[in-house]
């Protein structure tokens, strides 16, 4: 028998209820989490890890969309972070369009791939992830296999004055919000509930009226708007990038960690599984300049071993109270 | 037949070399409960996929109220009004009791707030509301049986397929699903119910197919199906 979930009885309609304590706690960390980071450039603060922070944020709660709610694990994600940063790119160096508008082209690239390879949403588990890592490889060498005056050849792309580092800055800020928001409202909308009955069971959300094929797609969609957006605000913020950086199994891999750190098929999940990690890898790699790869690797272990469903799923499951407080 | 709801015709699934479904024909009426049994392996359960799409068929037909719904998905056949549980239960894991509940709903266009007490009374009806906030995996065996049960009454299908409602359940929340089940019969539900317990099945059924290797051996009342000796021969062996 089950330990009964208990819920206060006499709560409903008061301003006290669950559903509206949680908004309110979900909020008040993204307007928290937006003015710790807007003011940074203000404190002088080191600007690479707050975007890096920024950057792992939002690259594992796009990647939560299709996999911590729609159960499909892709292990190509990089792809779509790859694409928006070559689209961006191009679209300013041959195109000669202003940075700003790139991003969006930069993103229209990921999406676009996206639809392309959604039939292979058709397969399940690991088929789907191997597929998706051979798209992303297939994607980094057709990019390679461009001509030099698209792409830039093996030199990649260096948007060089074009680029504001600070106004990268704080475009990633904008696109962390855009995120986050979206994640909350998946988090509560019906779309997010059709897409968690097909990650526990397909056969029977179709059973049961879920139009499998559209509702997946969506979800599958958000995640590449949202991961090639980082790639080309990235590439922004940075400047520079080429085949190797772009396409870097690691994006994909780091992300992949990150998500399942904090907890898939939450929205808070990946927002405290990037933000812990990129913190304790950095105070890591300042005490322990040799080490730090092989302690974050260690940690990473142990917290699976621990708590395999992150850090925040683990703890729902530990207090069942928390399910509803948690977004 | 103006009042016949489901229509199989000659229904045939192969996997591979061995045949599970052979050329079946069977027929479900308004208000009416359908009992199909057979030991196992006869191809009830593949037969269950057949008809609601999970599988599709290599031959033959199903019609919904006369319409032709072989090749229709899943889904689309769950909208235009048939629904499943399964032999093993299949909820949610990993959601809530209320948002199971609501899966069958997120189509329509009620609000959230009334999709919410529609579960909420899904799950009173089953008495399950006391978990409400529990998520599926959390439940016993029976208790799956019966979420399914309600999250099926969700849906307000016209037919209700049902694989072994009864296994594993203990009589307590037996008793449960078979009041729901008369329940939706006097509301003039039709239903296909598979098992290979017969006692459960003696009761509630109108009308008796028998499967054996894929194959309908014998059809009727249950008093003629019970006596029917070779009905008795496939069920105790040759
Ligand atoms: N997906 C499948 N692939 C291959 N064989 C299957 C599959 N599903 C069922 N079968 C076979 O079809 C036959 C009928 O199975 P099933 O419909 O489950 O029987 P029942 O529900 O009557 O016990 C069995 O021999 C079973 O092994
Ligand atoms: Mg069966």
């Amino acid at each position: 028998m089950a330990n009964v979930v208990t819920s206060s009885a006499s709560s409903a309609g008061h301003w006290l209820r669950p559903d509206i304590v949680r908004q309110l706690i979900w909020y008040l960390l993204i307007v928290v989490l937006v003015f710790w980071c807007i003011t940074a450039p203000s404190r002088d603060a080191n600007l690479s890890l707050y975007f890096s922070f920024m950057m792992w944020i939002t690259l594992a709660s796009s990647l939560n969309f299709i996999a911590g709610f729609a159960g499909y694990m892709p292990f190509g994600f990089v792809a779509f972070y790859g694409l928006g940063a070559y689209g961006t790119g191009i679209a300013v160096k041959v195109l000669g369009l202003p940075i700003w508008l790139g991003v969006p082209c930069g993103a229209a690239l990921g999406v676009a791939f996206a639809l392309l390879v959604a039939p292979s949403l058709r397969l399940a588990g690991i088929y789907f992830a191997i597929v998706s890592l051979s798209l992303a490889i297939i994607c980094q060498r057709v990019v390679a296999l461009l001509p030099e005056w698209l792409t830039g050849g093996s030199l990649g792309i260096n948007l060089g004055v074009v680029a504001d580092r600070e106004h990268g800055y704080y475009a990633m800020v904008l696109v962390l919000v855009g995120v986050l928001v979206t994640a909350s409202w998946l988090a509560r909308s019906r779309l997010g509930k059709a897409l968690k009955a097909i990650r526990d069971d397909v056969e029977a959300a179709d059973a049961m009226g879920i139009d499998v094929a559209r509702s997946r797609l969506k979800a599958w969609l958000l995640a590449a708007l949202f991961a090639s957006l980082v790639g080309g605000v990235d590439a922004w913020f940075t400047g520079a990038f080429d085949t190797q950086t772009a396409f870097d199994v690691l994006v994909t891999a780091k992300t992949v960690i990150y998500a399942m750190a904090g907890g898939l098929g939450t929205a808070l999940g990946p927002v405290v599984g990037a933000g812990v990690l990129v913190w304790v890898d950095d105070q890591i790699w300042r005490a322990f300049p040799v080490l730090n790869n092989f302690l974050l690797g260690l940690l990473i272990v142990v917290l699976i071993l621990f708590a395999p469903r992150g850090i925040v799923g683990s703890l729902m499951q530990r207090f069942p109270r928390l399910r509803r407080y948690v977004m | 037949m103006s009042d016949t709801v489901l229509e199989v015709q000659a229904l045939t699934k192969r996997f591979g070399g061995l045949v599970a479904v052979d050329g079946v024909s069977l027929e479900v009426r308004k208000g009416q409960i359908v009992g199909l049994i057979g030991i196992n392996g006869a191809g009830k359960t593949t037969l269950m996929n057949c008809v609601n799409g999970i599988y599709r068929s290599d031959d033959g037909q199903v019609r919904l109220n006369n319409a032709d719904i072989t090749r229709k998905t899943p889904h689309e056949i769950a909208l235009a009004g048939v629904g499943r549980t399964f032999q093993v239960p299949r909820t949610f894991r990993r959601m809530d009791l209320i948002d199971n509940l609501m899966v069958p709903l997120l189509h329509t266009d009620a609000s959230d707030a009334d999709l919410t007490a529609r579960a909420e009374d899904g799950l009173r009806q089953v008495g399950l509301y006391e978990l409400r906030h529990n998520h599926g995996e959390e439940l016993s065996g029976g208790q799956q049986k019966l979420l399914e049960l309600a999250r099926v009454i969700m849906l307000d299908p016209e037919l209700i397929l049902l694989d072994e409602p009864f296994a594993g359940v203990n009589p307590s929340l037996c008793r449960i699903m078979l009041q729901q089940i008369e329940k939706l019969r006097d509301a003039s539900k039709s239903f296909l119910l598979v098992s290979h317990d017969l006692t459960s099945i003696y009761r509630l059924s109108d009308h008796l197919y028998v499967l054996n290797q894929g194959e309908i051996i014998a059809e009727g009342l249950v008093e003629d199906v019970q006596n029917d000796p070779v009905v008795i021969e496939a069920y105790l062996g040759n």
